[in-house]
């Protein structure tokens, strides 16, 4: 137990949104943002007027409530007469999902690479590596259109595909945030206590890396759905009948010339999602690690 | 002796790559099914099915099916479009010219805007000026480069009627694409550009020439830029997959008649001898460039190529 009481953990501060550095007004609005999406998200069932397929040929292309339109539909209604603000709410869905579900298997798929190639070395380490600098050195972008052009489109390849978005980053990371640990005195402490490795990386090593970690998603997060919604955009990720916010993007740029507004609200959401997500981990980054603060001064 | 050294090794790592990139094509046709069926279309006569299959040593065991592939990609041999019968390099190589010039351009106005941006607000810092830089910057990052290309035709194209929104006839057409590329990677390089320049302006150096009495703009030209340089150069070469991936999405929202267009709809066809090429023909690019960037460091900051492989 003393061992354990000895180990450089960091505090988890990095949820203190009281103290010293309160936020600002911009962020509060970001998280708020974010607070929101992730309602939308959750509740859609319960917020959307219609049904997202739900077509009404009768009320085609009607402009929003606040342009003269037809108060029923708040955003107005697309080509086929659907309510855009549903198609909004569950593209909203849909795209937050994806990156989160996402996130979750690069995460993962990363981490464990990464404790992999240090735990072993050799020619475990060298293999992953040399995946690691492959995956860096080639656009992501293009071996996703690669292997959803070679084995077609369907939702669970395509939450995979783009889930191993950024794996190889988590993977270099862990790797050598967990050799240091390695070198580190309680790592060794433990180990000549005779206990499981798995049982060190996990609850003590895991416990010490995670905030960097935890940045790294947020940095990756607001570009998992940038490439979800890229791809979705160009009509080759998320398929009709289902809607994603690239794919209302997307099917909105033939109407762009008239009825702007079947496609731009779907731009916006994917826009300040993103902005707030950037601008909060920046602030997360600042608070998480105070010798940043102190380099910059 | 280190820089011949330095030089096999990243020419041996680049090699690696492609072989992987080859290798990932290899896999990913097979396991996704009969090449066959897949490379050609569904209505072919069974008898040229066996002649092709046979033609391909597609009869052969796997690792020999390998080595034939790879040495075919080596000379080219990619298969045909399924969309006009020829050779699948040929049709992809004649677009080569219109992405160029796309992505040139693009990058040009990248570092041009990003380096401005990023040295202004290093020297500015704290000011209005900076907080500009970085705004744009956040906004470049956040900014989903199919959304901004749409502002653009709704903007310039639809409400001012300025300039074209789609194809590649005219220089004219070249600008709306051009600049929708170079924006979105421009905040990037702004944002590294300003904290590299900060660093240096720290340095003691700067304090020196300083203390010498050296103008402002002879102390930014010839001492803090080529020591910021280094980082810059190393995200430049990092932006290119990103410059890659975003003329993709640029070229096909504007009906720019280059590579990335011809990629989205081989996909969206399942040309598949068509997206082969065009991906091996993208990893030999990001292979070459990154070639150059590891030797233009070298050139930058001799110490780098004398340095033993450092750890972690």
């Amino acid at each position: 137990m003393a061992i354990e009481q000895s180990a450089p953990a960091a505090r988890p501060h990095w949820l203190n949104l009281r103290g010293a550095g309160r936020p600002r007004l911009l962020i509060m609005l970001c998280i708020a943002w974010l607070v929101l999406v992730l309602m939308v998200a959750i509740g859609a069932d319960y917020l959307a007027p219609f049904a997202y397929t739900e077509q009404s040929l009768l009320n085609r292309l009607k402009p929003p409530a606040f342009l003269g339109g037809n108060p029923k539909y708040l955003l107005g209604t697309d080509g086929l007469g659907r309510d855009v603000l549903s198609r909004l709410i569950y593209a909203t869905r849909m795209s937050v999902l994806i990156a989160i579900v996402g996130s979750m298997i690069g995460a993962t798929v990363g981490t464990l690479l990464g404790f992999l190639a240090a735990h072993f070395r050799g020619i475990i380490e060298d293999v992953v590596m040399v995946f690691v600098d492959f995956q860096a050195s080639m656009p992501f972008f293009i071996i996703a259109l690669a292997v959803l052009a070679f084995f077609g489109n369907n939702f669970e390849l395509f939450l995979v595909v783009v889930g191993l978005y950024g794996w190889e980053v988590y993977a270099r990371l862990t790797r050598s945030l967990v050799l240091q640990a390695n070198g580190q005195g309680y790592a060794f402490a433990i180990r000549t206590l005779g206990v499981h490795p798995v049982r060190i990386y996990a609850r003590h090593i895991l416990p010490n890396i995670m905030s960097v970690l935890i940045v790294q998603v947020t940095l990756n997060f607001p570009e998992l759905i940038l490439i979800e919604t890229s791809l979705s955009f160009l009509g080759l990720g998320i398929q009709p009948p289902q809607t994603s916010l690239g794919l209302m993007l997307g099917e909105g740029r033939n109407y762009l010339a008239t009825v702007w507004w079947t496609g731009i609200p779907a731009g916006l959401v994917i826009f300040l999602t993103t902005l707030s997500i950037s601008l909060v981990g920046d602030w997360l980054r600042d608070k998480l690690d105070p010798t940043l603060k102190i380099a910059e001064a | 002796m280190m820089r011949l050294q330095f030089i096999l090794t990243k020419l041996l790592r680049g090699l690696l790559t492609l072989l992987l990139a080859v290798t990932f094509v290899f896999i990913v046709l097979r396991v996704s099914g009969d090449p066959v069926s897949m490379m050609l279309p569904d209505d072919t006569p069974p008898a040229i099915v066996a002649e092709y299959r046979a033609a391909w040593g597609l009869d052969r065991p796997l690792p020999e099916q390998y080595v034939r592939f790879i040495w075919s990609a080596v000379h080219g041999d990619l298969g045909y479009s399924f969309r006009d019968d020829r050779p699948a390099l040929t049709v992809v190589l004649e677009r080569v010219p219109m992405t160029l010039l796309l992505g040139v351009c693009g990058f040009i106005i990248t570092v041009v805007i990003g380096l401005l941006a990023g040295i202004a607000a290093a020297l500015k810092r704290g000011t209005s000026v900076d907080h500009a830089a970085m705004a744009f910057s956040i906004f470049g990052h956040s900014m989903p480069n199919f959304f901004l290309a749409i502002l653009m035709i709704l903007l310039f194209s639809m409400t001012w009627r300025l300039l074209p929104s789609s194809g590649g006839a005219t220089w004219w057409h070249l600008i709306l694409p051009a600049v929708t590329l170079g924006i979105i990677n421009a905040g990037t390089v702004a944002r590294f550009t300003r904290s590299s320049m900060l660093e240096v302006l720290h340095q003691p150096y700067m304090r020196t020439a300083r203390a010498k009495g050296l103008r402002l703009t002879r102390r930014v030209m010839s001492h803090a830029i080529p020591n910021a340089a280094i980082p810059v150069v190393t995200v430049l070469g990092l932006r290119l997959g990103g410059l890659i991936a975003g003329a993709v999405v640029v070229e096909t929202v504007f009906a720019w008649p280059g590579i990335g267009l011809m990629l989205v709809n081989a996909v969206g066809q399942r040309d598949l001898p068509v997206v082969q090429t065009i991906v091996l023909l993208v990893a030999l690019t990001m292979v070459i460039t990154n070639f150059i960037v590891d030797l233009t460091y070298g050139w930058l900051d001799p110490r780098i190529e004398n340095r033993p492989n450092k750890e972690g």
